[in-house]
């Protein structure tokens, strides 16, 4: 009986939390003359599914899409290719300057990312990047997100050094060391980094907003204000194209959690 | 000696990223602030000193405030001579007093509630995670609708408590006034409220920082403290707050930093008729720096200023925690 009542319990707040979402989803079905109507049903008496089809049809809604995704993957597979070499090399290699570099990266961890919005935007404008993905992409190639370097790290530290000796006994360099041996191993912490990461670029706005121009350019964030100046009109296609962007990142959440969400490692950025 | 030598393969991206991407931009960027740039063009500069902190942070203390002018210079005590930077100030603190206190609360009711051994918790844990998860714009245009003043569901079921309450008094002879709802977004008083809440929705990794405190505290403290008859509050409080201070601390200095650095949800939600109630300070800088025309030394002024403060935040809380903050001796 107790029991019962915390899952009930679970599920009203569950509930409340889901109202928002509940809200737009109700007002994506509504028909336009009931969206502005506040004695308009909870549940539209006809669901006008095909407010979907519109909302895509508005606006390049597919084209947003497609450049959030290679945006958000991009930047997902350069964060975890260069994050991971550097954090390998700060927690299981043996150098002279290694605790110097150690230092460096948590100051840089230390130090708010707007400090950069200016001086970044002014070498990537220098080089002629603007309007491009260059200035959203190549900065996590160079391993800029250094928190997951620290992550990469500490998982590194944790795994058993028997497995890297064997290969290098076997005369396996240190790069098939890493990609043959420590890298499979290392599947909780890639899942973590890739989650968080995606999750991150997904969500960008700010910095998209200050280097794209083009329109054929724009990911989901700039796509869907641009939905917004429908507001006056169009509520609820703009209801529509906000729940569809959210579907990709809760698709991802979904499948990682098990790794994310259900380990002793849940500090965050 | 292997090692020294394939070093450079793993750090390579790491140590261009750092020299070009982090610590020479840092430098030019505390130099440029130093500067002023004719033009639009930010190659024509020179040095003007102090002139840009000046400019930013000097108050006119002989000046005699009137009743007409803003609350914040009361709170300065004088007239500064940007006013509209201090007035993103103090937006800025207004709203991170608003919004930390009760997104953290809101995180540790979630994380005690997902605290529990039941089956299947792990996917309430999702769930509840879920918000944090996928904000973004998104997330901020359907939260625009649900503060809509006429047809959002928060005034809906605000109007329709507000009627329920009146019924209930009215059989017992009384009657309420009539009564309008806040209008949020649209009002300059409700707008940093109503972005406090938006924010809170999205606490879920405050909350996940907590449930892995709470799932670290000994369950033998909680026998104990049964047996000896505590009731909840005191349990609460004499144990499970002491022994997550050190996630509390945490989620305080990082959910102070995220707010205070605020951008695309008041960037997006901005309207006029808030009078200026949601220009934060990350949306100044966005104006001085990205808007036409360019003030690139100035906004890398207020860039510093903002991690100075930032920094200094971080430090006094560290050192204030010394107090109230309990770390387990691991013997």
């Amino acid at each position: 009986m107790r029991k019962l009542w915390r899952y009930l319990l679970l599920i009203i707040v569950g509930v409340l939390l889901a109202l928002p979402l509940l809200a737009a989803f109700s007002t994506s079905l509504q028909p336009l003359e009931q969206v502005y109507n506040p004695r308009a049903p909870l549940w539209p008496a006809q669901p006008q599914w095909d407010n979907y089809q519109q909302a895509l049809i508005k606006l390049p809604y597919n084209r947003f899409l497609l450049n959030s995704l290679i945006l958000s993957l991009l930047a997902v597979v350069g964060t975890l290719w260069s994050t991971s070499l550097a954090g390998y090399a700060l927690a299981r290699l043996r150098w002279r300057g290694r605790s110097l570099c150690l230092a460096l990266v948590l100051i840089v961890l230390v130090i708010p990312g707007h400090v950069y919005l200016i001086p970044h935007f002014l070498l990537f404008k220098t080089l002629g990047w603007m309007d491009s993905y260059k200035p959203l992409i190549v900065p996590s190639f160079l391993a800029v997100e250094v928190f997951y370097i620290f992550l990469f790290r500490q998982f590194f530290r944790q795994l058993p050094s028997a497995y890297s000796d064997l290969g290098r006994i076997d005369g396996a360099s240190e790069p098939q060391v890493f990609w043959r041996i420590i890298m499979p191993l290392s599947k909780p912490a890639i899942v973590t980094v890739l989650a968080l990461n995606f999750a991150y670029h997904w969500q960008d706005f700010l910095h998209p907003l200050i280097y794209l121009q083009s329109v054929e350019l724009f990911p989901l964030p700039l796509g869907l204000r641009m939905y917004r100046t429908l507001e006056g009109d169009w509520v609820n296609y703009l209801m529509a194209a906000s729940l569809l962007s959210l579907i990709p990142a809760a698709i991802i959440l979904f499948i990682t959690q098990r790794y994310l969400l259900h380990q002793s490692t849940v500090i965050r950025p | 000696m292997r090692t020294q030598r394939s070093i450079w393969q793993f750090l390579w991206p790491w140590v261009i990223g750092f020299t070009l991407l982090q610590l020479g931009p840092i430098l030019f960027s505390a130099g440029l602030s130093f500067c002023e740039c004719t033009g639009n063009d930010w190659k024509q500069i020179h040095w003007v000193g102090w002139k840009n902190y000046e400019q930013l942070l000097a108050i006119d203390y002989s000046y005699t405030i009137t009743p007409k002018d803003p609350a914040s210079w009361t709170w300065l005590g004088g007239r500064p001579q940007n006013p509209r930077f201090f007035h993103a100030l103090f937006n800025t603190l207004i709203y991170t007093i608003m919004s930390v206190p009760l997104s953290l609360t809101i995180a540790l009711l979630l994380a005690q509630l997902l605290h529990q051994p039941l089956r299947g918790i792990s996917f309430f844990r999702t769930a509840y995670y879920l918000p944090y998860f996928i904000g973004g714009v998104g997330t901020i245009l359907v939260w625009q609708w649900m503060f809509n003043p006429e047809t959002g569901w928060i005034n809906l079921s605000l109007i329709t408590g507000y009627k329920m309450i009146g019924q209930a008094i009215g059989w017992l002879g009384f009657s309420l006034p009539e009564w309008q709802p806040p209008r949020w977004l649209y009002d300059p008083l409700w707008c940093k409220p109503a972005l406090a809440l938006m924010d809170s929705w999205s606490c879920g990794g405050a909350m996940l920082i907590f449930l892995a405190a709470l799932c670290l505290v000994p369950r033998h403290l909680y026998d104990a403290a049964r047996l000896e008859g505590a009731g909840r509050w005191t349990t609460f409080r004499q144990i499970t707050l002491p022994l997550i201070s050190p996630a509390l601390l945490f989620n305080i200095i990082t959910a102070t930093i995220t707010a205070t650095r605020t951008f695309s949800d008041a960037f997006l939600l901005q309207h006029w008729s808030q009078q200026d109630g949601l220009l934060l300070i990350m949306i100044y800088l966005y104006e001085q720096a990205f808007e036409l025309p360019n003030h690139w030394g100035y906004a890398s002024a207020i860039t510093w200023i903002l991690a100075a403060m930032l920094l200094l935040f971080s430090i006094v809380s560290l050192l204030l925690s010394r107090r109230w903050i309990y770390y387990e001796v691991r013997g």
